[in-house]
């Protein structure tokens, strides 16, 4: 037990701050099961696709590669599902297609910065402006997915109280962000795989030495990551609504870069900081008309705190060292 | 699990382009062929300003085969567009009123990038100052004309460049990327905003949110067919030209943008620069603001006075490739295409989007590295990147 | 030299290539004609500006259009429309159809009333009408120029009133896009109407912050009905567009859709335009925009197009498949309701 209570220690103010959450979550659920359960329902389900946006940047900051494009991605994404979907009569060839948008777009990221060598901030913004021009231009109206997305309720976790009305009843696309997380987590932290990406991302030319191909495997990981970007803008216009319309990402990407930041690059934080965005989301919604600050101020404050919180944890979160600067064998790093 | 933190490196993280002119001249690397001579040389030289030409040309061509896949001659749409918005009279107006925010919002990017900072927040900062000079506007009612534009311009540069400085406050103090705090403060300004409309700023009369009409005298319609925003925009890309290489506080700027510990070694504090160059950046968002509220019908601050000008202001610094005299050029191409774009419309049923993607390829092919190694293989210049990552 | 020859050869080949070859050089697809003449007085030009919207945006300006090309068809008008991207450019897309001696000209949406006053000031040959545009005739004395407003607060009362009576929460929601008049004209009849069919019921409605399209956020609408939803809802209005199709979605999506839970819609009869909600839309609150458009442009045709505000007609769509669901006498009441407030025996006393 030495080191199960080693750990504790460590991650004490992470136990911490969680299970206050859960405390107050559950205290809330008793003053009005409707109404909480509501808004954290709300919250995951503003939260998905902001968590499936944030850990794309993830893992393509985590290997040293910066992506401001994920809002192309997920627009892409959303745009491939849903006409796919609408085409071809068939959820599973959309869902197919949305995923394989945003790997698209994850490969051409991959191949203009690590390839190419372009700067990564100037090929974010790229895809992001191409992702808009060509979503509009070639929208169509009146198409209409032949079905909507089932909605799942998992038989024994669907029947904790808050938790499992929360998360699990559930569309397959919120259920695999859900799943993501912990997978993530561990695959970052406990396997070779993220052992090595996170090598190339902070001391490439360390990891080069020692016999990875650092432009290799952040070419593979950007594309990858590119999965969860599409299953993010899937998710918009299949799950979310049966509808595209144009500008459905309405700046959803950036907001996932925030809370990559927030979520300082790790898994497990990144779902939070998500949640508290929602939270908070719903909560504005909540209040209005029932209490008579400005709407305006509830909404805000998410935003408000998130720079209070980033001040705050100054110097305890740092980016990947190597991020955004293209490896060159031989020039050092 | 802590991640051991690996030993300082005296990584570079170049953050300008080289100048336009004089050239600079070619230094032979060892193993590097030698400089060519005659035209070939000139074009080298010149690639600077050579590789954004031809990748706009190919830009173009690119385009003409979207056009030309919807059915419509690409001459003929092209034509339309630039003959609209170059040479018709409404349209020119159009063209240089669009201008004019554009190559403000556009300096507010390519100030902080040189030195290495990403400003996203020109959206709020315009906003911020279109506001403060709205409410200004309004105190001053009925001031005369010219005393309220010169204070309602100062406001607005100072409310915008406050706003920046708070990111940059952020990024010095705290190590706040200023990516996260400018996206973050870009929706606080829209929220304030919004509650200001509503409330202690908005003006009854009209059913929907907005401020009051700036007072009649002090109204600035364009003179001609040139807005009187224009001259300043100018001036100022070329005063920020001049000011970035030819002076000390510009050579602090090229400094840090160029190399942190090396300019901390230097003598040269990296905070200062930091909150000095967003505090500028915010002046010219702000002040592209103000001007926006003199300038435009109707004189008033309303929903969608901001448009999408911070973000094409990121576009504009792109194609300008962090040189300020750059974004000129820049601005005035994406002007032209989005004031002219409906009568593109108009007369070829095309849809405004097509602009969008127009701007895409041009900024992709501008912005390829690959394109100049085509074009110039073994003889291109170094340093044809911009500011990477969220600066360490 | 090579390289250069790489890069120049293709690029050179496409530019003679695409210079000459076809396309047409004139307007293309979208179901806008106007290639003729349009000063010539045997020539009837019709165009229309959007609001910031687009054209298929399955309510305003599709409705507003839609009456446009009845006009084509009756009167064989030539139709073209301006989709406007960028609220600071609505002069000069009205200008667009001005410089080329448009007889009438359509601006959709009450953001467009400015410029559509000075226009119709500056060309007093060119009518104009302006949907939802509430006109001061004490300032504004230009007779070309047409504001078609409705009383969108009666279409809100009947569709609410009937909402009031369906309940069996005694809990009815609305998702509003942003927080201005018309859309609280909507909301504010709903609320009165309810509350006259069922005094124990309970209203609740959400507005879209604002930044960030408020009217085309369908997946913050989708979320915004589950809320309401979760929370005993069990008639929801969909208020706004695009973000009010997401909850119209939303509720179609949830199980006893069609039975225990239902959906309104707004502007025009979605149940044509939003096929996904056939599962819970029992009826729409119309404004009757392609009738007004219609019936001003032919007004404009025969020259009998009077200045000054026009109102329009709003109604209720027919209830489609719930018609044989919903119980006899409620479809009654209901209509008596429709009836008294056209004839103006029936006020819905809603104060903005």
């Amino acid at each position: 037990m030495g080191g199960f209570s080693a750990w504790l220690r460590r991650q004490r103010l992470a136990v911490g701050t969680s299970l206050l959450i859960l405390i107050a979550a559950y205290v809330f659920y008793f003053v009005n099961q409707a109404v909480a359960t509501s808004m954290f329902s709300n919250a995951w389900f503003f939260a998905v696709p902001l968590v499936l946006g944030a850990l794309t940047g993830v893992v393509g900051e985590r290997s040293g590669v910066v992506n401001i494009g994920i809002e192309g991605q997920m627009l892409t994404a959303a745009f491939a599902a849903f006409f796919t979907a609408a085409a071809t009569k068939s959820l599973v060839t959309g869902v197919a297609a949305g995923i394989l948008a945003g790997v698209a777009m994850g490969a051409f990221l991959a191949w203009t910065t690590v390839t190419a060598r372009m700067d990564q901030i100037i090929a974010g913004v790229v895809i992001n402006i191409i992702a808009t021009g060509i979503t509009s231009f070639f929208y169509k109206s009146g198409a209409q997915l032949p079905a909507n997305m089932p909605q799942w309720n998992l038989p024994l976790l669907s029947s904790i109280p808050l938790i499992g009305d929360t998360f699990f009843h559930t569309g397959p696309i919120a259920l695999f962000a859900l799943l993501v997380v912990p997978v993530l987590h561990f695959a970052l932290f406990r396997t070779r795989w993220g052992l090595r990406t996170r090598a190339i991302g902070e001391y490439p030319s360390a990891a080069d030495t020692a016999g990875i191909n650092v432009n290799r495997m952040r070419f593979v990981n950007v594309v990858l990551a590119g999965i969860l970007a599409g299953a993010a803008g899937t998710y918009l216009s299949m799950e979310a609504t049966s509808s595209f319309g144009r500008g459905i990402t309405a700046g959803r990407g950036f907001l996932a870069l925030a809370i990559m930041i927030f979520g300082a690059w790790r898994p497990l934080r990144v779902v939070t900081a998500a949640m508290f965005f929602g939270f908070a989301n719903a909560l504005a919604s909540q209040l209005q008309g029932v209490v008579h600050t400005p709407q305006q101020f509830i909404t805000l404050l998410p935003y408000v705190l998130t720079l209070v919180v980033l001040a705050a944890a100054a110097g305890r979160v740092r980016a990947p060292a190597a991020e955004g600067v293209p490896f060159v064998k031989g020039e050092g790093s | 699990m802590r991640n051991p933190t690996p030993p300082p490196t005296l990584r570079e993280t170049v953050s300008g382009a080289e100048a336009p002119t004089p050239s600079p001249p070619v230094v032979a690397e060892r193993g590097a062929p030698a400089p060519p001579r005659g035209v070939l040389g000139l074009l080298v030289r010149e690639q600077s300003i050579l590789v954004p030409l031809i990748a706009l040309v190919a830009a173009f061509l690119v385009g003409a085969l979207l056009i030309r896949s919807q059915g419509v001659n690409p001459t003929y749409a092209y034509k339309s567009l630039f003959s609209y918005a170059l040479f018709g009279g409404s349209g020119l107006t159009a063209t240089l009123q669009k201008m004019v925010p554009l190559v403000l919002c556009g300096l507010a990017v390519t100030i902080p990038l040189r030195v290495g900072l990403l400003n996203i927040g020109g959206q709020g900062q315009f906003m911020v100052g279109a506001i403060g000079a709205a409410a200004a506007a309004y105190a001053l009612r009925s001031a005369p004309g010219v005393l309220t534009i010169v204070v309602t311009m100062v406001i607005g540069v100072l409310a915008g460049s406050m706003w920046a400085s708070i990111a940059g406050l952020l990024k010095a103090t705290r190590g706040v990327h200023e990516v996260i705090s400018t996206i973050m403060l870009n929706s606080i300004a829209s929220g304030l905003i919004d509650w200001l409309l509503n409330g202690p700023l908005a003006d009854r009369e009209v059913p929907y949110p907005a401020s009051h009409a700036v007072a009649d005298s002090a109204q600035l319609p364009p003179f001609g067919f040139v807005p009187i925003g224009l001259p300043i925009a100018l001036v100022l890309a070329v005063a920020t030209a001049w000011v970035l290489r030819r002076t000390t506080l510009g050579f602090r700027f090229e400094t840090v943008g160029r190399n942190k510990h090396a300019a901390a070694y230097a003598g040269i504090s990296i905070r200062a620069t930091t909150v000095l160059a967003m505090g500028i950046a915010g002046a010219c968002a702000g002040l592209s603001g103000a001007i926006e509220l003199f300038e435009v019908d109707p004189y008033r601050y309303q929903d969608g006075i901001a448009g999408n000008l911070g973000f094409d202001g990121i576009t504009i610094a792109l194609l300008a490739r962090g040189n300020p005299l750059g974004t000129i050029p820049a601005a005035l191409l994406v002007a032209a295409m989005r004031a002219g774009a409906p009568h593109l419309g108009f007369d070829t049923g095309l849809r405004p989007e097509i602009v969008d993607m127009l701007l895409a390829i041009t900024l992709l092919f501008v912005s390829l590295p690959l394109v100049a190694r085509l074009i110039f293989r073994r003889h291109t210049a170094k340093g044809n990147e911009l500011a990477s990552s969220w600066g360490a | 030299m090579r390289s250069t020859f790489i890069i120049a050869a293709p690029l050179c080949v496409l530019a003679v290539g695409l210079a000459g070859c076809g396309g047409t050089t004139g307007s293309a697809g979208s179901g806008t004609t106007a290639g003729a003449d349009c000063s010539s007085s045997k020539v009837f030009c019709v165009g229309l500006v959007t609001d910031g919207s687009k054209i298929d945006d399955k309510s305003f300006n599709q409705a507003a259009w839609g009456g446009v090309q009845k006009a084509k068809d009756s009167f064989d008008a030539q139709v073209k429309y301006i989709e406007t991207t960028d609220a600071k450019d609505y002069a000069a897309n009205i200008k667009q159809f001005t410089d080329q001696k448009f007889d009438v000209i359509v601006t959709v949406g009450f953001l467009m009333a400015d410029p559509t006053a000075a226009a119709a000031a500056q060309h007093p040959d060119t009518k104009f009408i302006g949907v939802d545009q509430s006109i001061d005739t004490e300032k504004v004395k230009s007779t070309n120029l047409t504001g078609l407003t409705f009383p969108a607060d009666q279409a809100g009362y009947a569709v609410g009133y009937l909402a009031g009576l369906l309940t069996k929460t005694h809990k009815i929601g609305a998702i509003n896009g942003l927080e201005i008049p018309p859309v609280e004209k909507y909301f504010k009849g709903y609320e009165a109407g309810a509350q006259a069919a069922n005094p124990k019921v309970k209203v609740v409605g959400v507005y879209h912050p604002a930044g960030g399209q408020p009217f085309n956020d369908p997946v913050w609408g989708a979320g915004e009905a589950k809320k309401q939803l979760a929370q005993g809802v069990d008639i929801i209005f969909g208020i706004g567009s695009n973000t009010g199709n997401g909850a119209l979605n939303e509720v179609a999506k949830t199980s006893g859709a069609g039975t225990t839970l239902f959906c309104i819609g707004v502007d025009v009869d979605q149940w044509g335009t939003v096929p996904e909600a056939h599962p819970c839309l029992v009826t729409s609150a119309e404004k009757l925009i392609s009738d007004g458009v219609g019936e001003l442009l032919s007004q404009a045709n025969n020259g009998t197009m009077k200045g000054g505000n026009f109102i329009g007609k709003t109604g209720i769509s027919s209830l489609h498949d719930f018609d044989s669901k919903i119980p006899a006498d409620v479809k009654t009441k209901v209509d008596v309701v429709v009836k008294k407030l056209a004839d103006g025996s029936l006020q819905t006393k809603v104060e903005l």
